[in-house]
């Protein structure tokens, strides 16, 4: 029944598409790959900030292929508020492009279309992945006439289940809802991964993707 | 970006490092992450699917977790932090003929298996080999062999950390200028050249005639000579009233002292302070391989130093007490701690750790013993300690040689002395002997006669307990008072053995006691107690070398009794092959080097175990022992103990042809 509704949903959206060159967003990709995705923002308002920097990683498996990365850098017409430059450490003389990084420096436009290209069909795969998604549709939106059609992973939302799981398996169960600390940092900590300590769209991306791995990993 | 994070990466692990930075990014650019649970196998050949499109292998880097090594079902290998693995694999198939037979050839390989869940880079093969390729030392480093390896790993950590002036050169402390006259000038002119110069010391060219104020010395060698006249001897002879010398010639007068203390300007600045401290003196005459080229003073040395280390050097001698000492020992082990990070071989540690021990001793003589009694004595250390290779303090080998004529009551007295000498020698943090060999024990408190008695003794009656009395007291070196009572000693000894050919033999056999832990395909054989895989290092291969080259060292009559010293005298004397002798010299650096590490590590961990159980034993310092935790190494590491190994391996069965080991089982 939901499936068949997502699937009403998912066609009309595929009607309002106004670009046909981008029908590939609604031809669901082979299953188990999977597109990690961060982006860097001028601020925390999608309404009216702009995206700075995207990375986006394949999954594949067990595999995160970040030899496959995108990572774009977004030219700006405004100013980097100065609250973001503290979280992602971008400052405005850092947009642009450089011998020493791999990421490479374009217009909005054109990093988004080479971003709907990266991922196709895939799954996106994210931390509070709703507001990355909001960031580009502001500028898919008025451009397709559609949102990201793509289904979507948040991974605090599978690190929930994943520790309401344990804890239920180990009898902590009782009435009171467990209370679980969904920072980022905090979930690499439990699940034992690195951190990378840099706060980078690439960086953050890959973090995010190594914790959905280990998810799905101990799922099986 | 991240993608700098990867080449950073690359970059601290050797050889890595020695590819062009913009190389490193392109091979870090090729890099995909892999996550891989406990249990899982990590696959060399890419998937079913791509390897049939053309075997694609892998090299795979950890950046988390730890991956066992595994052939014919035991563990050969281990890698975690750091560790790298595949490499192998992927030479061998770019050198494999026929590409069809690569992924037979890499099954009927090991296996690498995840023991902790781990996080990997995986870099294409194609992507090493370029490198492999284009990079000769880079490519040089999988084909080296073990001496070239350790001096590249000492290298690697020496150049990535900053430099302690103790390991800085000679050449690069403030060098007074040289001064010198000949020994024709009178005194006066070499004092006006000294303040001419500004210089408190000068040189003197001695030819043909002159002799020196010290008789021993001035029989030696026919080379050019020289002696130094320094301001303070310039004082001497002013107070002493005979004014007149300084109208004389130099040669007659013979003011000049001899022979030059000198330093190489190439030497490490703590062998200079190390020099120094050892005579007493104030300044360090610097040669170049030409000629002398100038002085080196205690106080430009010591501004030098300013609030580093090195200063516990000096303050063995300002100590008043045994706090004093124990606080002296305590900035020891920080600066065991110092050195080993910064890359210095063990060899040179336990040189200077070993030199500071011995002043404290003779400090700890000076504060303790009447002063009657310090010319009747002879205060000897043992052991590793007399071997100088005692780095962390685990125990405490010593005795004392007293005179022939000693009163019944100054026995006594040093009874008294030896108590408490022993207890002070704990508190400053030298763990009591656990076989009781200390001069607080009657046994090992004796006079010169009985001692020699005692030789004849163990000699009579061969047993475990007689080898391992010889052992020590071979490697015994004097700390205080007449060293010529050792050497009759150490004479006695020599003579028994050489007119008793079978009790070396005897002697020789506990070489081979210990099984060397190689397995017999090359792999580490590890001793598995609750959890954790470790090797004794001591019985599996330091204890091995060590005897092995005082059974030579005895045979041939050599002196030193320092391990690296025998060697080198056994290489002087031809019975070691030069390749040999300096393969077996740095096997022996490598495995102290493990054993420090892991002793140091212990002893963090001992001591923090000891705060946290409250006041009970405050005074109780941990004592760490010789196992290793083989899965704490690096893959280097791991791969280096292994080969190590096959040294101790080589050696032992050296030994046992060249003493007839096998007859004798």
């Amino acid at each position: 029944m939901l499936a068949w509704l997502n699937g009403l949903l998912l066609r009309r959206q595929k009607r309002k598409l106004k670009e046909p060159g981008f029908e590939f967003l609604f031809n669901e990709e082979v299953p188990g790959s999977y597109v990690c995705f961060d982006c860097e923002t001028t601020g925390l308002d999608p309404k009216k900030d702009k995206i700075v920097s995207l990375s986006a990683i394949k999954i594949q498996g067990n595999q995160v292929l970040t030899s496959q990365s995108l990572n774009l850098l977004i030219e700006q017409e405004g100013l980097i508020a100065a609250e973001s430059i503290v979280v992602h450490r971008i400052r405005n003389i850092d947009v642009v492009e450089k011998e020493s990084s791999s990421a490479r420096l374009m217009t909005e436009a054109q990093a988004i279309k080479e971003f709907l290209e990266f991922i196709k069909g895939s799954t996106l795969v994210g931390y509070y992945l709703e507001f990355d998604i909001a960031m580009v549709n502001q500028v898919i939106k008025p451009w397709l006439g559609v949102n990201l059609p793509n289904r979507q992973v948040e991974v605090s939302a599978l690190y929930y289940d994943q520790m309401v799981r344990l804890a239920k398996r180990s009898g902590q169960q009782g009435l009171q809802q467990p209370n679980i600390d969904l920072t980022f940092d905090k979930i690499l900590h439990k699940l034992k991964l690195p951190n990378l300590g840099q706060h980078d769209a690439f960086s953050d991306a890959l973090m995010t993707a190594l914790i959905f791995v280990k998810l799905q990993q101990d799922r099986n | 970006m991240a993608i700098e994070q990867q080449a950073e990466f690359l970059q601290q692990i050797p050889p890595f490092g020695l590819i062009d930075p913009s190389d490193l990014r392109q091979a870090a650019l090729s890099m995909d992450v892999i996550y891989l649970p406990t249990g899982a196998v990590v696959p060399l050949l890419g998937d079913e699917k791509s390897s049939e499109l053309g075997a694609s292998a892998y090299l795979y880097f950890v950046i988390k977790g730890v991956i066992a090594e595994e052939s014919q079902g035991l563990v050969v290998g281990r890698y975690s932090v750091r560790g790298y693995f595949g490499e192998r694999n992927v030479l061998k198939m770019q050198n494999a003929t026929a590409l069809l037979k690569s992924k037979e050839m890499a099954n009927s390989d090991s296996v690498f298996r995840v023991s902790e869940e781990a996080i990997l880079y995986r870099m294409p093969a194609a992507v090493f080999l370029e490198l492999f390729q284009h990079y000769e030392d880079f490519q040089q480093h999988f084909n080296t062999n073990i001496v070239d390896k350790l001096n590249a790993m000492h290298h690697a950590v020496q150049t990535t950390t900053s430099t302690e002036v103790m390991m800085d050169t000679v050449c690069s402390a403030p060098i007074q200028p040289l001064v010198m006259v000949s020994d024709a000038e009178t005194l006066q002119v070499a004092i006006q050249k000294m303040v001419e110069y500004k210089t408190d010391a000068c040189v003197v060219a001695l030819h043909a005639k002159t002799s020196f104020n010290d008789p021993k010395e001035s029989g030696k060698a026919n080379e050019v000579k020289y002696g130094i006249v320094t301001s303070t001897d310039i004082l001497k002879l002013i107070a002493s009233g005979h004014t007149e010398l300084l109208q004389q010639d130099l040669a007659s007068s013979g003011l000049a002292n001899g022979p030059l203390l000198t330093v190489h300007e190439f030497d490490y600045l703590f062998n200079a302070l190390l020099k120094i401290t050892r005579f007493q003196v104030d300044r360090l005459i610097v040669r170049s391989d030409t000629g002398l080229v100038g002085f080196l003073t205690l106080k430009d040395l010591m501004s030098l130093f300013a609030n580093q280390s090195g200063l516990a050097l000096l303050k063995v001698d300002k100590a008043e007490s045994v706090n004093d000492l124990h606080a002296v020992a305590q900035q020891i082990d920080q600066l065991i701690e110092n050195l080993n990070r910064k890359g210095i071989k063990t060899h040179y540690i336990a040189k200077l750790v070993n030199e500071l021990h011995r002043k404290m001793i003779r400090k700890l003589v000076d504060l303790l013993l009447p002063e009657e009694l310090q010319a009747e004595v002879c205060l000897i250390v043992m052991g590793s300690e007399g071997r100088a290779e005692q780095v962390v303090r685990t125990d405490q080998d010593n005795a004392l040689i007293f005179s022939n004529e000693l009163s019944k009551k100054a026995q006594e007295q040093l009874e008294i002395f030896a108590d408490s000498f022993t207890q002070a020698m704990i508190t400053i943090g030298f763990p009591a002997c656990p076989g009781n060999i200390m001069l607080s024990n009657p046994v090992w408190r004796q006079s010169q006669s009985q001692f020699s008695e005692n030789v004849r003794e163990w000699f009579d009656h061969p047993n475990h307990e007689s080898f391992m009395q010889i052992a020590i007291l071979f490697d015994a070196e004097v700390v205080h008072g007449h060293s010529d009572w050792l050497l009759a000693l150490k004479r006695k000894l020599q003579r028994r053995m050489a007119d008793n050919p079978i009790f070396l033999r005897h002697f020789a056999k506990a070489v081979i006691q210990f099984e060397t832990p190689v397995s017999f395909f090359g792999g580490l054989r590890t001793e598995k107690t609750s959890g954790t895989e470790s090797i004794d290092l001591k019985k599996g291969g330091i204890f091995p070398i060590v005897h092995g080259v005082r059974c030579y060292a005895l045979e041939c009559k050599i002196q030193p009794t320092n391990t690296h010293w025998r060697i080198k005298a056994l290489i002087d004397l031809g019975v070691f092959k030069e390749s040999f002798g300096i393969e077996l010299g740095e096997t022996l650096n490598f495995l102290n080097t493990l054993r420090l590490e892991s002793m140091l590590k212990q002893v963090n961990q001992l001591d923090s175990e000891i705060d946290s159980f409250s006041d009970v034993s405050k005074d109780a310092r941990a004592v760490p022992n010789n196992y290793i935790d083989v899965s704490d190494l690096s893959h280097l590491q791991q791969d280096l103990l292994k080969q190590s190994l096959n040294v101790v391996e080589t050696f032992k069965k050296r030994v046992t042809k060249h003493f007839k080991l096998h007859e004798m089982l």
